[in-house]
């Protein structure tokens, strides 16, 4: 009998890039789900062998899903396939029972040798039987947004590990969101995320091979007392110990985020210092409607939380028009070359 | 020209060129000893590579607060990741003179400093990189137009009354 497997994984090319990688030697059935509701859906409705499950996903994320499984009867043995590589992450995700964790984007030798180490899969299992997975056609076609969301994730992940590492907390994750906003629309996004609290932004820019953009990197200003306590500050907070505050928390999640981004697409960016964009300012005087030369932009949105903290920040990707065309074409050289 | 002459002359004018860049370039080991003390940084600060060289940073320059810088260099060390200062938080990083003694309105030099890793054949990373930009224009007409609009806003509360 094949060993049926679930993939559960909120972005379409995660599923599909380990459902090609897995070994093609091996006689299994493949299903996907697009997040763990769905997941635990058919978990309960049919008995599965393993469970690849991501944790950034929208509905029920990797956590919680692990969490309902330890109430099932018959549950599959999960490997948690994750972006999110902050050691507290991992020994977390193990506790919950998960029996083991690889780091996304994995390879075909990697996961090989990680289902023989953990005998769920050996050479010559049954040579005759091809993994039954259906090979994406070349009419298949992934949308930007859906690319840069996975290559966003992956990034994400690397830079929170950093930030974890520097502060020795765990930093939450969400799902990043990808959208082609106007300069209003950009606003308003911004006044949301950032409610009625005054603000303080660091901004960044880079550019490469035909693409350029921004990072916005705003914190509201009601994160400062709790992020000076983690980096062991005990003077009184004036406005230079913030902008130190600032600058220090956004070289270590600006500058990880970049490489990871910079390496998948392979691109050496060159960047900017970054500049204090503004103290204790409201989101809307931080970009100026009418002074705006440009109208719209593609925007990847980030918004990182420490856990038992009141941190949180924005991480915000801003493309310009321009660089659409072409970040579109190298993405979609790196969504054939994973076939 | 042999190959390993053309060699040599190549990077004969990569070395002049770090050297004469109108930028602030030191290369520090994980002991924090000079190994790279370019020409900006010879003529700002009046010490020479010759002297600068293999002596720790913080020999040269007790005054750097040590253990703030301590803390950068070893958070660049060990998250392998870039780290910025700028003028705004630390403005004198190096205690430099402005470069235009005469015209100038600073005295003293606004530096916006990057701290690099620099990654040796193997990944590792074992020395690190101070890129030193001399940024007193940009400082000084940001504070001046800062201090002209709390001046109009002032005045423009004075009228009002």
């Amino acid at each position: 009998m094949s060993t049926r497997v679930l993939i559960c994984d909120d972005s379409k090319i995660a599923r599909k890039q380990l459902a090609r990688i897995l070994p093609t030697d091996w006689d299994v059935e493949v299903d996907f789900a697009e997040d763990g509701q769905e997941a635990l859906d058919m978990l309960s409705s049919s008995v599965f062998d393993i469970l690849f499950l991501d944790l950034n996903m929208p509905v029920k994320d990797g956590y919680e899903t692990l969490e309902a499984l330890q109430s099932f009867e018959q549950s599959p043995a999960v490997i948690v396939v994750s972006g999110d590589v902050q050691p507290k992450a991992i020994q977390r995700v193990k506790e919950m029972g998960a029996i083991a964790f690889h780091k996304k984007p994995a390879s075909a030798e990697e996961l090989r040798s990680l289902l023989i180490s953990l005998r769920l899969f050996s050479v010559g299992d049954d040579q005759q039987n091809k993994v039954v997975v259906e090979q994406p056609t070349a009419a298949e076609q992934f949308t930007l947004n859906e690319c840069l969301q996975e290559i966003s994730n992956i990034a994400m992940g690397r830079a929170a590990s950093v930030l974890a590492e520097m502060l020795n907390v765990f930093v939450k994750l969400p799902v990043p969101t990808v959208n082609i906003l106007e300069v209003s629309e950009l606003q308003m996004a911004l006044d949301y995320s950032v409610k009625n609290d005054s603000c303080s932004a660091v901004s960044q820019g880079y550019v490469g091979s035909g693409i350029a953009f921004e990072t916005l990197l705003i914190f509201s200003d009601s994160s400062f007392p709790d992020m000076a306590k983690l980096l062991g500050v005990t003077d009184t907070i004036t406005r230079e110990l913030e902008t130190e505050l600032l600058m220090d928390v956004s070289s270590v999640l600006v500058g990880p985020f970049m490489a990871a981004i910079g390496k998948q697409l392979n691109i050496d960016f060159s960047h900017s210092h970054p500049l204090l964009l503004g103290q204790h300012v409201k989101i809307a005087d931080l970009i100026n409607e009418k002074k705006a030369t440009w109208k719209r932009t593609l925007a990847v949105e980030i918004v990182y939380e420490v856990e038992n903290y009141q941190i949180s920040c924005d991480l915000i990707m801003l493309f310009t028009e321009d660089s659409v065309p072409t970040l579109e074409n190298l993405l979609s050289f790196l969504v054939e070359e994973d076939e | 020209m042999s190959n390993e002459a053309e060699g040599m002359a190549d990077l004969h004018w990569m070395f002049d060129m770090l050297h004469h860049i109108d930028v602030g370039l030191v290369v520090l080991d994980s002991k924090y000893r000079v190994k790279l003390w370019n020409n900006f940084m010879e003529n700002h600060s009046g010490v020479s590579s010759s002297i600068a060289k293999e002596q720790s940073l913080l020999a040269l320059y007790p005054e750097l607060d040590t253990g703030w810088l301590h803390q950068k260099l070893d958070n660049v060390f060990g998250l392998k990741t870039p780290i910025f200062i700028s003028w705004e938080q630390r403005p004198h990083f190096f205690p430099f003179k402005s470069y235009r003694p005469i015209t100038g309105i600073a005295n003293r030099m606004y530096q916006n400093v990057a701290i690099r890793p620099i990654s040796s054949p193997d990944g590792s990373i074992k020395n690190i990189c101070l890129v030193v930009y001399d940024v007193t224009d940009i400082a000084t007409n940001k504070m001046a137009l800062s201090a002209a609009n709390q001046k109009l806003r002032r005045l423009s509360q004075a009228l009002s009354k």
